[in-house]
């Protein structure tokens, strides 16, 4: 039996109690909607595959003060000592890295610049034949370049003629999949699309097009170069710890520094958006709590402040579960108003983010199913007070003051 | 009169020990919340250099062709091109100006003392020091005449003369940057900023620079930029001197100008040197625009604060609503409770306005307990900040003024909160009060 | 109708025992008016908490209309309470959210009339105690005698077997006082039962029957004309 009415009535003639609460589920609301989305969001964007093991793989930067070799004739030497280290699995220099944060793009055209013609942003590396086994990536179509189609020069005479891409790049710029084989343009310069590896992740996560990666065995490295070892599983710290001395003692004049797993690479890369989910979930979390202590305290404020109306109505033949059904009823019906403002409140909030931050649309589930647990909460949070309540006993209806 | 009610108020809290307690408790967790996030956008938006931000200027020159964009809000290229650079720094127009890349070196001595490491360096045209208000504790800056030809010397920093040179005094000695040596002519002292706002592009929040050359070293012996080098068009740059004569924009200049007709003088001029280069060929556009912007737009316009933080502070606010409307509930309990007392007071003279500002002192009592709990909170708060992510070492920090805003936040809030309660229990007819039932 | 055997009630607290009621005997038959007086302290709360199933006692035997009510758990007492006994308090508790209309129908509810019924009750009552045109209006805006008035509808609306009044006119003036006393015998004359708990002598005459409780024991008086059994009981 649910005195839906007269209870409505009550709340209607004293209603700061209930304003107050209101007021905190309908932002508890709004908030919790938000935040959670933004999460989520946050999740599925630094949860993406990199497509590499990348717990398997390092990268260390080196830079050549020695004038006396030629940079590009020593990373032939450092390479060949590298693939030698036991463990290794492979190893290549690689002029930038995937989720570093630093690298090269351009777009890549159908036509050669400056006609005008359909292009793709593109993140390129320049690396051998080594490339593909050293990070591990799955060639889906076509094939590796060959030893002799890798240029490693010191200058711009001759140019690499031929590339492998990714399956993201390759999709875009031939949506109708006959791209392998094809002639895309860096600039003006051509290359034939010859194999077409499933996943690589470029430098940016944050860009507008991660996925889209073209290897390049163009090698025409400067002072400042970076290395990329892959390993056995589990080797992997071992073989970082002999890396310096094996390179300076191949070569000295030179300073091997900023040693690192690419996946903690990534996760340098990534520190800032995981923060940002880390406070958010603390925040609504926190707000969560505040939130139920808040109808905690209020339902038991409420409660003492109606002792002796309790007391009357266990008096007048109200059982136990009639009053613990009062106040369900009573938060429950604030709770619902309380919702109806907070999910309006929270399609606002996302419509503001998404206008003045590129925050993608709330999805309206998320505040369905905040208002679901935040409804499930409240009651809750009653309970316990309502209980408590319940006990009064009748015999407080006889007592003076 | 204020002391008397601060004993009523601390009677009061004794009083009731619990819901005293959860009302802090509301409070300090609101403002530690709000506190951690505002302090680390404080922190990032706060101005650099205060005492001049307003006379530096950031200047920018629209170079593409017409139809071309950038990812800036007006798609002004964030940096120009060396041609641009080197004409700029020439012209007899602004005041002091400063033209800029950065670059690094392996960093040893002729000793075997000191492993070669990586040193992070600037290449800059002399005014770089005085611009931007760096004070030398040994030596100096290098001359005019040394900067036109393109000296070997070298101005360090504090941390790295310690290193290299125990911290004496360096002037004279000789190191080697990659191959070459270079003469020490000047240190530095710590250059504590926590914006590296003369030159965003590789990150915000990094550190200062190492050494600093003069910046006609990287034409004369042809160093790599290791800041952002961006172009729009297609061109063959093969050779350092290609890169030097292209549109790529890679350089960072900076200008003084210290009135708003200086100001107008030089827009004057960036606007008649651009209708000059134009005549020879380039800026293939119609409407030809260059732009000024003092260290503060320009840390707006390169969004140092990122999105991310702005929600956060926004949220963290609506949170403290949250607490407010809290504190507002456990006030009204409080104080209704309260009422009887209350109305013997009246009884016994006290006008409503004392009872009002007695209630008033007691709930700002409240809000100062919470804002100093609440900078506990935020300190660990931040100190989490920090441990996520280590490159907000120096900005996931409270501040003088941070430290004081708490407790006026905390303070504030809770007389706001505190406000309707306090003009309920006051303007309650005492006589209701007296009476029994 | 209602009998009560050697019924005591302990109140322990830590390590004392206090005893509010001790062999408390008592018959009530149909339509008797009594008046229950005693010193403060005595016990007539008590007795008062326990004949309206508001407190359960430690030992003896309530029978009421022929239900042990020693046997009830506590859901079954509140359904008894609701139907059996109307309550009139001192201190009038009316809910003060709730209109007149509405604190009439709180017992009512409970009961699971139906609001057709529960309208023609409600309105029945309100006019026997002169009230019909106040329906609306909240408690706080009638007066103390007016309020005690709708508590007595309230009492009257579930048509109880007996009413329970605590000290029904302790917070009234005297002119009041008398209108209220005036209503509860007439409806005894309707023919409802009435235990009433009073400090008041003159309204204790008014009752045919009167008790007293004296330390929780029960010293039955049938009232005479004069005062003289009165000093004999050391009144």
């Amino acid at each position: 039996m649910l005195e839906i009415k007269p209870i409505f009535h009550a709340l209607c003639r004293s209603k700061v109690g209930a304003i107050l609460l209101l007021i905190q589920i309908a932002i508890t609301t709004a908030i919790v909607s938000n935040a959670a989305f933004i999460i989520q969001d946050r999740i599925s964007y630094l949860s993406q595959e990199t497509g590499y093991p990348e717990q398997d793989i390092f990268v260390f930067n080196v830079m050549m003060f020695g004038k006396d070799v030629s940079p590009s004739q020593q990373y032939e030497l450092d390479e060949a000592m590298l693939r030698q280290i036991p463990g290794v699995v492979d190893a290549a220099y690689s002029s930038n890295t995937p989720l570093s944060g630093s690298g090269s793009s351009s777009d890549f055209s159908l036509k050669p610049a400056p006609e005008e013609s359909k292009s793709a942003r593109t993140s390129y590396m320049f690396i051998d034949e080594h490339g593909i086994n050293t990070y591990g990536v799955k060639l889906i179509a076509g094939r590796n370049y060959t030893e002799d189609e890798v240029i490693v020069t010191d200058n711009y005479d001759e140019l690499s003629k031929v590339t492998v891409v990714t399956k993201t790049l390759l999709d875009e710029l031939f949506p109708d999949g006959n791209g392998l084989g094809q002639t895309v343009y860096f600039g003006d310069i051509p290359m034939k699309i010859i194999g077409v590896i499933d996943l690589m992740k470029g430098p940016w996560l944050k860009d507008s097009r991660p996925d889209n990666v073209a290897l390049l065995p163009f090698i025409k490295p400067g002072t400042n170069a970076r290395f990329v070892v892959r390993t056995e599983p589990g080797q992997r710290q071992s073989v970082m710890n002999r890396v310096e001395e094996a390179m300076l003692k191949n070569y000295n004049k030179r300073v091997i520094s900023r040693i690192r797993g690419l996946d903690d690479d990534k996760e340098s890369y990534m520190a800032e958006d995981t923060l940002m989910m880390r406070m958010l979930i603390v925040l609504i979390t926190i707000l969560v709590l505040v939130t139920a202590l808040g109808i905690f305290g209020l339902t038991l404020f409420n409660i003492s402040k109606r002792t002796k109306q309790i007391g009357t109505r266990r008096a007048l033949g109200a059982r136990k579960s009639a009053i613990i059904s009062y106040f369900l009823v009573e938060n429950a019906m604030i709770c619902v108003v309380g919702l109806v403002i907070g999910v309006i409140a929270a399609v606002y909030l996302g419509q503001l983010l998404m206008q003045h931050f590129s925050i993608a649309q709330l999805d309206i589930s998320y505040v369905l199913a905040t208002a679901l647990a935040v409804f499930v909460m409240s009651l809750l949070a009653v309970l316990a007070p309502a209980k408590r309540a319940a006990n009064i006993s009748p015999s407080i209806a006889t007592r003076t003051i | 009169m204020f002391l008397h009610y601060l004993d009523l108020s601390w009677r009061s809290f004794k009083r009731t020990p619990l819901v005293s307690f959860l009302m802090v408790l509301a409070i300090a967790i609101g403002i530690g919340v709000t506190m951690t996030s505002l302090s680390v956008y404080h922190m990032m938006s706060a101005d650099p250099i205060p005492e001049k931000s307003s006379d530096l200027y950031s200047v920018q020159l629209q170079t593409m062709d017409e139809g071309r964009t950038w990812w800036t809000v007006d798609n002004m290229p964030l940096q120009l091109t060396y041609q641009d650079a080197v004409n700029l720094n020439q012209a007899k127009a602004g005041g002091k100006r400063v033209t800029m890349v950065r670059t690094g070196f392996s960093v040893y001595l002729d000793s075997d003392k000191v492993k070669p490491f990586i040193g992070q360096a600037r290449l800059t045209t002399p005014d770089f020091f005085d611009m931007f208000n760096l004070s030398f504790i040994y030596g100096g800056v290098w001359s005019a005449q040394q900067e036109a030809d393109a000296a070997p010397v070298v101005v360090i920093n504090k941390e790295l003369n310690d290193k290299l040179f125990a911290g004496e005094n360096p002037v004279g000695k000789m190191v080697y940057l990659d191959d070459a040596s270079y003469e020490v002519i000047g240190v530095i002292d710590d250059w504590d900023i926590t914006t590296k706002y003369y030159d965003l592009n590789n990150g915000a929040f990094n550190k200062t620079e190492q050494l600093f050359l003069p910046f006609s070293l990287m034409k004369a012996r042809q160093l790599e930029n290791w800041g952002n080098t961006n172009g729009w068009k297609h061109e063959k740059t093969n050779t350092f001197n290609d890169k030097l004569n292209s549109e790529m924009v890679w350089l960072q200049f900076w200008v003084e100008l210290k009135t708003p007709a200086e100001k107008q003088a030089y827009q004057d001029f960036l606007m008649a040197y651009m209708q000059e280069q134009q005549k020879l060929g380039r800026f293939n556009r119609e409407k030809l625009t260059a732009t000024l912007r003092d260290v503060n737009e320009w840390m707006k316009y390169n969004n140092v604060v990122s999105e991310d933080n702005e929600i956060l502070v926004g949220l963290s606010f609506m949170f403290l609503a949250v607490c407010l409307a809290n504190i507002l509930g456990l006030l009204l309990a409080k104080f209704l409770r309260r009422a009887p007392e209350v109305g013997v007071r009246r009884a016994l003279g006290a006008s409503k306005r004392q009872i009002f500002f007695q209630h008033i002192v007691e709930v700002a009592m409240l809000g100062f307990l919470g804002g100093i709990f609440g900078i506990i909170l935020a300190q660990v708060g931040l100190l989490g900040v920090r441990q996520s992510y280590s490159y907000y070492q120096s900005l996931a920090t409270m501040d003088l003024s941070m430290l004081l805003s708490a407790p006026v936040i905390a303070i504030s809030t809770c007389v706001i909160a505190g406000l309707y309660p306090a003009w309920l229990v006051c303007k309650t007819n005492p006589a209701i009060y007296l009476k029994s039932q | 109708m209602l009998t009560m055997n050697n019924i005591s009630k302990v109140y322990q607290t830590d390590m004392v025992q206090t005893h509010a009621l001790r062999d408390f005997n008592l018959q009530v038959e149909e339509g008797e008016f009594i008046a229950v007086t005693g010193p403060s302290g005595s016990g007539k709360t008590t007795f008062l908490n326990i004949a309206g199933m508001l407190e359960p006692f430690s030992e003896g035997q309530y029978m009421l209309d022929g239900i042990d009510v020693g046997k009830l758990n506590d859901n079954q007492r509140a359904d008894l309470r609701n139907q059996k006994i109307g309550f009139i308090f001192q201190g009038f508790n009316l809910i003060p959210d709730l209109n007149l209309y509405e604190n009439i129908e709180v017992p009512l509810r409970y009961r699971g009339i139906k609001a057709a019924e529960r309208k023609r009750r409600i309105e029945q009552c309100l006019e026997q105690v002169g009230l019909a045109s106040r329906a609306k209006h909240l408690p706080q805006q009638l007066s103390g005698g007016q309020q005690q008035r709708v508590a007595i509808a309230r009492a009257l609306a579930g048509e109880p077997r007996f009413l329970l009044a605590d000290e029904p006119t302790g917070n009234l003036d005297s002119l009041m006082a008398r209108q209220v006393m005036e209503l509860l015998e007439q409806i005894n004359r309707d023919g409802a039962t009435i235990i009433m708990v009073t400090h008041d002598p003159e309204l204790a005459r008014r009752a045919p029957r009167n008790i007293q409780v004296v330390d929780g024991q029960l010293a039955d008086f049938t009232l005479y004309q004069g005062t003289q059994n009165l000093k004999a009981a050391g009144v």
